[in-house]
């Protein structure tokens, strides 16, 4: 506080003196002279064209001007609209003093007791180097301070000659300072080379500095670089749904092939090679080129399309014709031709064998081969067609030899066994797209010594492998397993006659052995089955015994062609042969119980699949018999030519599992499909206590009454039935 | 894969052969006729049209469930009918009077 007080009088007196020049005319003395020389020199000069010209008595009047503390031109009323209050206030009033700089300095008054306290501490410090010193350089000091005020006061009269009104003397104060302050630094810089040596001096309050070094700013640096931009292609495309659906369902794909290409890396890293080139030259070999597989099945199914159209009237008369007039015939039915299937290159051999696919019920295999001995050729077809498509076969396969029979298999459809004319079997997988046999009897060890004329195959072993019985002219059963890559043969039994030996060429005594045609497994028990001779004997045999015949039926006088176990009772079942004869027989009776002569030899028979009283056979003249036992028992309820006589034979027939339609094979290598018409399928009826009885046993029950019908008069006419037999 | 593609081959010769075929066209998947039995004109204008409509159809199908698939159109005219087998990569196309 004492400093600022120090200070405040010097400013005071600027203030005064600037302010009022006129005033203090008398004061400042020659200075205010020279003043007004000025002034006067300078109004002799310029003189304002409208200068109020004033006499001299008034220019020399004195006015006198007041100087006052107050600032009459402040307002004292001033008030403000405050807005948070909604009225006015009175503003704070100005204050009359004005500030105009405030410093606080440090220097002290030489004579204040401060200073003098101030000095003797020095003096005691200084007294070790050398107090005297001391003394002379304060005493210095002082002059060169009070020089600087005289030069103050100069500077200030000089600079302030024209100035007048309180703004200037503000701006003038403030160069007062400065001034001031040059002096003091004058006076530092010229300080210390006088003081040089001295040990001691009074400390310089004002001997400060601030350094400040400015170091070099890093230069700022763009750098930029311009790639060259990426390629840009505009792309548009439909999406929707499927689309998307389509691209998730490839993705997927892709995923799962991935895994199992690992999978199959990591099994062939553990497993030896050798199963893998195996395994990758199966592939190679059955792998179509996709496209062109479905182009082929594209082709197919137009084709199917394109005989839809064609015989549009066929399918409709399959599908709905039932003949009208059966309703006005008693015990008679007529059988309706529908399509006709046949092959360009099998129209010279004859059907040996027609049997439908368990799986699919208008597919069915035909094999083609000849029945005659002197005729025989040296080509042999297995032909599947199907019904959807009569002009052409599904599948086509042919052997060097004549085919004489197949057989598909129950559990797994795309088998199929054939027995061939030079005694081979073989096995084709339809499935397959190539034509190779699955497996084929060894041309020359296990094989078959004659034709082989009907095969079967049995249920499958225990252990999981199929296998199949064939019967041949050699006279002997075979069984043929179906090994990994081989058919294991083994002799089921050799059919010998019941003859004495004959005498050999070199003397020994040599068997007879029949010739087999037919073989029929029991429905029920799979180690029974029945085997036909051309010597017309049907043995009945057992896969457990190769040795001896359970029973002998004295069937037939000429070759047996066909027997068939009824569908619904399997005790009895059927024969034909070609001594025009067709014969029912019960398990375990040596005599039939129904005979019938058709006229001509008989080429097949078989039970129909939806009844237990009828059967239909095929006879060498053209014609078709249908019996229904129930309906008539002595002869067909339908007799129809279903070829020309002259120039065609008929020799297979086959019922369709699920239709009533049959298939009938002629020796021109043409099949006929015929239609039964509704009195050839007549379902019995239930008796009228018993309502619920489903229809396999009503079929049953109907065949056991017509049964004991004939069953108790045969007994009694069995001299009878023995001369019909050898009539 | 020899033997299939000459079994194409032999079917398509058979259906051409079959009572009442008026023509046979293969598509490719471009929409260009690779093999015909109809004159020029007739073959392109078939070609172009039969892919945009099995094109359509194919996406009524899909679009109304997408994991669905079209295997086969026939169209029924007066006169014809034109049975398609439009596939990813090809079209087969037979036109058939049915009525001869």
């Amino acid at each position: 506080m004492d400093k600022k007080a120090g200070v405040k009088p010097t400013k005071l007196r600027a203030m005064v003196k600037h302010g009022s020049v006129s005033k203090i005319k008398g004061d400042a003395g020659d200075q205010n002279d020279t003043e007004n020389e000025i002034l006067m020199r300078g109004r002799n000069l310029m003189i304002p064209e409208d200068q109020l010209e004033l006499p001299e008595k008034e220019l020399s009047e004195e006015l006198a001007r007041v100087l006052t503390t107050v600032n009459h031109q402040i307002p004292k009323n001033l008030v403000e609209f405050s807005f948070r209050e909604r009225s006015f206030i009175p503003s704070p009033i100005t204050p009359h003093d004005v500030m105009l700089l405030q410093y606080v300095g440090t220097a002290l008054h030489k004579e204040s007791p401060e200073a003098l306290l101030q000095l003797e501490a020095e003096y005691i410090e200084g007294a070790e180097h050398g107090p005297s010193d001391a003394g002379k350089a304060e005493k210095k000091e002082g002059e060169e301070e009070g020089e600087g005020e005289d030069d103050e006061i100069e500077g200030d009269a000089d600079g302030d000659a024209e100035g007048d009104g309180e703004a200037e003397v503000d701006a003038d104060g403030v160069d007062d300072e400065d001034g001031e302050e040059k002096i003091e630094t004058k006076e530092d810089k010229k300080g210390p080379p006088q003081r040089g040596g001295k040990a001691k001096k009074l400390t310089n309050q004002f001997n400060f500095c601030e350094r400040a070094t400015l170091t070099y700013n890093n230069p700022f640096r763009d750098q930029g670089a311009q790639t060259t931009p990426p390629p840009q292609a505009t792309f548009c495309d439909y999406i929707n749904q499927w689309i998307v659906y389509d691209a998730y369902q490839e993705d997927y794909e892709n995923q799962q092939n991935m895994k199992e290409k690992e999978k199959r890396e990591k099994m062939t890293t553990a497993q030896p090679k050798k199963e893998e080139g195996t395994g990758r030259k199966r592939l190679d070999k059955h792998s179509v080129d996709p496209t062109t597989y479905r182009m082929f099945q594209a082709a197919k199914i137009l084709e199917r399309m394109i005989n839809q159209n064609t015989y549009d009237e066929i399918a409709q008369d399959y599908r709905y014709w039932e003949d009208p007039s059966d309703e006005f015939r008693e015990a008679e039915g007529t059988l309706l031709p529908l399509w006709k299937f046949s092959y360009e290159k099998t129209k010279k051999l004859n059907v040996t064998e027609i049997c439908w696919n368990p799986q699919f019920y208008d597919l069915f295999g035909v094999t083609f081969g000849s029945f005659d001995f002197n005729k025989q050729v040296n080509e042999g077809y297995l032909c599947l067609f199907t019904m959807k498509n009569p002009s052409y076969p599904e599948y086509i396969n042919s052997m060097d030899s004549g085919m004489m029979c197949l057989d598909f298999h129950p559990v797994h459809p795309y088998l199929v066994v054939v027995g061939l004319y030079d005694g081979t079997v073989a096995v084709f997988n339809v499935q397959l797209l190539t034509k190779e046999r699955q497996y084929e009897s060894d041309s020359v060890s296990n094989k078959h010594g004659g034709i082989v004329w009907q095969v079967c195959w049995g249920k499958d072993l225990t252990d999981g492998e199929m296998h199949f019985y064939s019967v041949s002219s050699d006279g002997k059963v075979y069984n043929w397993v179906l090994m990994q890559n081989e058919l294991a043969q083994t002799l089921v039994i050799t059919l010998y006659l019941d003859m004495e030996q004959i005498p050999g060429p070199d003397g020994t005594m040599v068997k007879i052995t029949g010739c087999g045609t037919a073989i029929a497994f029991h429905p029920k028990e799979p180690l029974i089955f029945l085997v036909g001779t051309e010597e017309g004997n049907i043995y009945k045999c057992s896969t457990a015994y190769a040795s001896i015949y359970l029973f002998t039926y004295e069937a037939h006088h000429m070759p047996v062609h066909r027997i068939d176990f009824n569908k619904f009772a399997p005790e009895i079942f059927i024969s034909c042969s070609s001594d025009w004869r067709v014969k029912i027989w019960e398990d375990g009776r040596s005599d039939p119980l129904f005979m019938f002569d058709l006229g001509c030899s008989v080429g097949d028979v078989k039970w129909a699949p939806y009844s237990s009283t009828v059967f239909a056979a095929v006879t060498v003249d053209g014609k078709c018999h249908v019996f229904d036992l129930n309906i008539n028992k002595y002869k067909a309820v339908c007799v129809q030519s279903i070829v020309s006589k002259k120039r065609n034979k008929l020799t297979r027939l086959s019922f369709n599992h699920k239709l009533p339609i049959i298939m009938l094979g002629d020796n021109k290598g043409s099949i006929t499909t015929v239609k039964l018409s509704p009195n050839l399928r007549i379902k019995p009826k239930p008796p009228k206590k018993q309502q619920i009885i489903d229809e396999r046993t009503l079929e049953i029950m109907k065949l056991e009454k017509l049964l004991a019908l004939v069953r108790e008069p045969q007994k009694i006419t069995a001299p009878v039935d023995e001369e019909s037999t050898t009539s | 894969m020899n033997s299939k593609a000459s079994e194409v081959e032999d079917t398509l010769k058979r259906i051409q052969s079959h009572k009442g075929v008026i023509g046979t066209i293969v598509v490719n998947s471009e929409g260009i006729p690779i093999k015909t039995t109809m004159d020029n004109t007739t073959t392109v204008q078939y070609a172009g049209l039969i892919s945009q409509l099995s094109d359509k159809a194919r996406s009524v199908v899909r679009d109304l469930d997408p994991t669905n698939d079209l295997t086969f159109l026939r169209i029924r005219s007066k006169k014809h009918e034109i049975m398609v087998a439009p596939d990813r990569e090809f079209i087969l196309i037979v036109i058939q009077n049915p009525a001869e």
